[in-house]
């Protein structure tokens, strides 16, 4: 790409005008009249027309980057900068006017007002400095290589630095005015504005002076080569050759010498020292590359900074969610550990209640089986007692004492019956409700079985025990249960409803007095034969391996003692659908339900 | 004292009840089922029933009201293993004599079973009485009816007479065959034997 635009650029050159930029940092007018005498030199050389442009470093760049250039007029310094990218060539170096050598000619003078002392590079820290320009090679360039040479950097350890811009005069007119203590200029300025009388003589003085044989002006730093012409990578050797040509021509006092300032033109000379000082410089801050690295990766910074940013913001609201998050499932945790714990309370009073009842009813059924014998003793003593003689005293006196230890016997076993009775605490509750929360209580059960009973519940208002009502209904439904453990497709109804009918033909018991409302339980079990039927009131009568046989027993008790009636029936088996089993349990019960 | 029908669902309990009853001289039954006890008893004989509470298939309170359904001159006593206050209120509301707890005294059921026995004996009296009362009533003609109904309001021969359209004659045979047919002697007696029964 390179090698194909400059072969285009180069014919393009070889019809049109020979284009030379000349570096400048002072008024663009005044380089052009100091330069046009040379660019008609060259025109009349080289038959040819020539245009001659003042640029200031940053036109400069900008002239050298598009290709519109073939060759330019500049310091050292910026020959060499261009020298890696754009294949930059030194094709002449100038020769001053005052015959100073080309090689060694620009240097950086630390003007003072004369009587100041600065004894030391450090010492310039605490003076007011001024200088031209941060890119013034003479100037400011050369002075930076001296302090880094010495370990300072111009920017941090000079906190009184600063760039007042061009003529370099006005910096001299500044110490003048006493507004700076030190002024960085290049070599010779401050003589020539003393010859030509601007300032007094003597006013002005340069301090950290060097040595420099042969040199006229007072000098602070190493000298460097004097003002170059350079060739761009594109402009032809031919081209290249002919301008050197016609430059070398130019006579020490033609016009063009003495318009441009210099004496002639010479042979290209060492370039090493500009290098050692752009190598030395290269890490400042205020170089070129640094800025255009800088410039470029702005927006990538940008970029980066605006991802970041956006990721930070995502990371907050993230973590902002998962607070919120934490805190839902903690309350969540929370209600159901409470759910969990009045569960488990619920479970637990159940279970008392039930032990509570068990023991009761364990007394009651006891009791009842040792009553029967013990009113069968009473019962044959008092028989035995009355066929007694009168004169078998002593047998009436042992009789006698059999039936008071019978007596006794029998007080005992009230007395236990009285003290494990549970005395029934009534209340007004809805009676779905307790149906439901029965079946939560016996839901693990449920479960295991896959089953979800059908319910034809109504709403009813009714006096009763809670707990005792509950033992009742987890008594049927565990028995109800239990009943289809073998059944495939096991169906649970519970039906609650108010009666309004006369007593249902199921009910054998006379116990019932008014029926008011009335829970019914029916399973699809296996149901029980009619000797079972009978006897499924009765105390110690179960069917189980490991029933106790007081589950029913209890259940009528509890049920007589609201006033009610409790009875069971074996479904019919002729049914629409064929062959039905199961147990339909019927719990009646009085009082005045109210319709919630 | 009259014959006693003992119902216990336990036989042993039954057996000792009959033992101590009988060393009183008391002549008794005894039955192991409701349903026994209504198949065998005659039951418009006079006698005491003393019923357990807790039977299987038909309990006492069942049998209670069984056996009240229909007018008998058994009076029933109630007996239970554990009763309650409640238990005992119903039953007697249902007419039972008395309700006691097993295993009751000798004594003390002897003097129930006397009271219960003087009771049934009365029962008994009441219904034949009844009985009598409701066959000479049906033996009396339409017209002997319509005659008596008026001379029980009061009402004179004469009056009688022109209210039924006979002769004061006429009206004085029926009455006479009124009074003969009720085997009472005179109106006020009449007016007494109707007044002990329902309406």
């Amino acid at each position: 790409m390179p090698a194909q635009q400059g072969a285009s650029l180069a014919n393009v050159s070889a019809s049109g005008p020979v284009r030379i930029g000349i570096l400048s940092f002072a008024d663009e007018e005044a380089t052009l009249d100091a330069w046009r005498e040379t660019a008609l030199h060259l025109e009349q050389q080289l038959r040819r027309p020539v245009t001659v442009l003042a640029l200031t470093p940053a036109t400069l760049d900008a002239a050298v980057a598009a290709g519109t250039l073939d060759f330019f007029i500049s310091n050292q310094f910026v020959a060499v900068g261009y020298k890696k990218d754009w294949g930059a060539s030194q094709l002449l170096t100038l020769i001053p006017a005052d015959g100073r050598e080309p090689d060694k000619a620009v240097g950086s003078a630390l003007v003072v007002r004369a009587g100041t002392r600065v004894n030391s590079w450090k010492a310039l820290s605490s003076q007011r400095i001024v200088s031209s320009d941060p890119r013034a090679f003479g100037g400011f360039l050369i002075f930076a290589g001296e302090m880094a040479k010495r370990g300072l950097d111009p920017q941090a350890d000079l906190p009184g630095l600063s760039f007042v811009g061009f003529p370099q005069t006005s910096l001299l007119s500044k110490l003048w005015r006493n507004e700076a203590d030190v002024a960085i200029l290049p070599a010779c300025v401050m003589e020539q504005a003393a010859a030509r009388g601007d300032f007094p003589p003597g006013t002005f003085d340069v301090v950290l002076a060097k040595d420099s044989a042969g040199f006229g002006c007072a000098v602070s730093s190493e000298l460097y080569p004097y003002t170059a012409l350079s060739k761009l990578g594109q402009t032809s050797g031919k081209l290249a050759t002919q301008v050197a040509k016609a430059l070398l021509g130019v006579e020490a006092g033609s016009r063009a010498a003495l318009d441009g300032g210099y004496q002639g033109w010479s042979v290209p000379v060492n370039d090493n020292r500009v290098f050692a000082l752009k190598h030395l410089l290269r890490e400042w801050p205020f170089q070129t590359n640094w800025q255009r690295v800088a410039n470029a990766a702005m927006p990538w910074l940008a970029a980066i900074g605006l991802g970041l940013l956006l990721g930070y913001l995502h990371h907050l609201r993230i973590k902002r969610l998962v607070v919120k998050r934490t805190e839902a499932l903690v309350t969540e945790i929370d209600q159901h550990r409470a759910t969990q714990k009045a569960f488990n309370e619920q479970q637990r009073q159940f279970y008392r209640a039930q032990r509570v009842l068990l023991t009761g009813e364990m007394a009651s059924g006891i009791s009842h089986e040792l009553k029967q014998p013990l009113a069968g003793i009473r019962y044959l003593t008092q028989g035995c007692l009355y066929r007694l003689s009168e004169d078998e005293s002593e047998i009436k006196t042992a009789l006698g004492g059999v039936l008071s230890q019978v007596d006794r016997a029998q007080h005992t076993i009230d007395r236990l019956r009285s003290f494990c009775q549970q005395p029934s605490c009534y209340e007004l509750v809805r009676v779905d409700k307790l149906i439901l929360d029965t079946l939560s209580l016996i839901a693990p059960e449920l479960k295991r079985l896959k089953l979800t009973p059908a319910l034809e519940l109504t709403k009813v208002k009714a006096r009763l025990d809670p707990a005792l009502m509950t033992q009742v209904l987890v008594n049927v439904l565990l028995n109800a249960l239990d009943a289809m453990a073998e059944v495939a497709a096991p169906e649970l109804k519970i039906v609650l409803d108010t009666e309004t009918e006369t007593k249902s033909a199921t009910e054998t018991d006379s116990g019932a007095g008014h029926c008011q409302y009335r829970i019914r339980i029916i399973d699809n079990g296996c149901g029980l034969t009619p000797a079972q039927l009978s006897r499924l009131f009765f105390p110690f009568e179960s069917t189980k391996s490991d029933g106790l046989g007081l589950g029913m027993v209890i259940c009528k008790r509890i049920v007589e003692e609201h006033g009610g009636s409790i009875s069971a029936s074996n479904r019919a088996t002729a049914d629409a659908c064929g062959d039905i089993h199961g147990l339909e349990i019927s719990i009646c019960l009085p009082g005045s339900p109210t319709h919630a | 004292m009259l014959d006693v029908y003992l119902v216990d669902d336990d036989p042993d309990v039954l057996a000792s009840l009959k033992w101590m009853l009988e060393g009183l001289g008391i002549r008794t039954r005894g039955f192991v089922s409701a349903a026994d006890f209504l198949q065998s008893v005659d039951l418009a004989k006079p006698a005491v029933a003393v019923l357990d509470v807790q039977m299987p298939d038909m309990d006492g309170m069942s049998l209670l009201d069984a056996l009240l359904a229909s007018p008998t001159p058994i009076v029933p006593l109630m007996l239970t293993g554990h009763g309650n206050i409640a238990m005992a209120v119903k039953a007697i509301q249902r007419g039972a004599m008395d309700f006691l707890e097993k295993p009751v005294d000798g004594d003390k059921l002897q003097q129930l079973l006397k009271k219960a026995s003087a009771l049934a004996l009365e029962r008994a009296d009441t219904q034949t009485q009844a009985a009598v009362r409701a066959s000479r009533l049906a033996s009396l003609s339409p017209r002997e009816v319509d005659v008596m109904h008026r001379v029980l309001e009061g009402k004179l021969n004469k009056t009688i007479a022109a209210e039924l359209f006979i002769s004061q004659r006429t009206v004085e045979i029926h009455r006479k065959n009124l009074l003969e047919k009720m085997a009472v002697n005179n109106v006020a007696e009449l007016a007494f034997v109707l007044s002990g029964m329902p309406k």
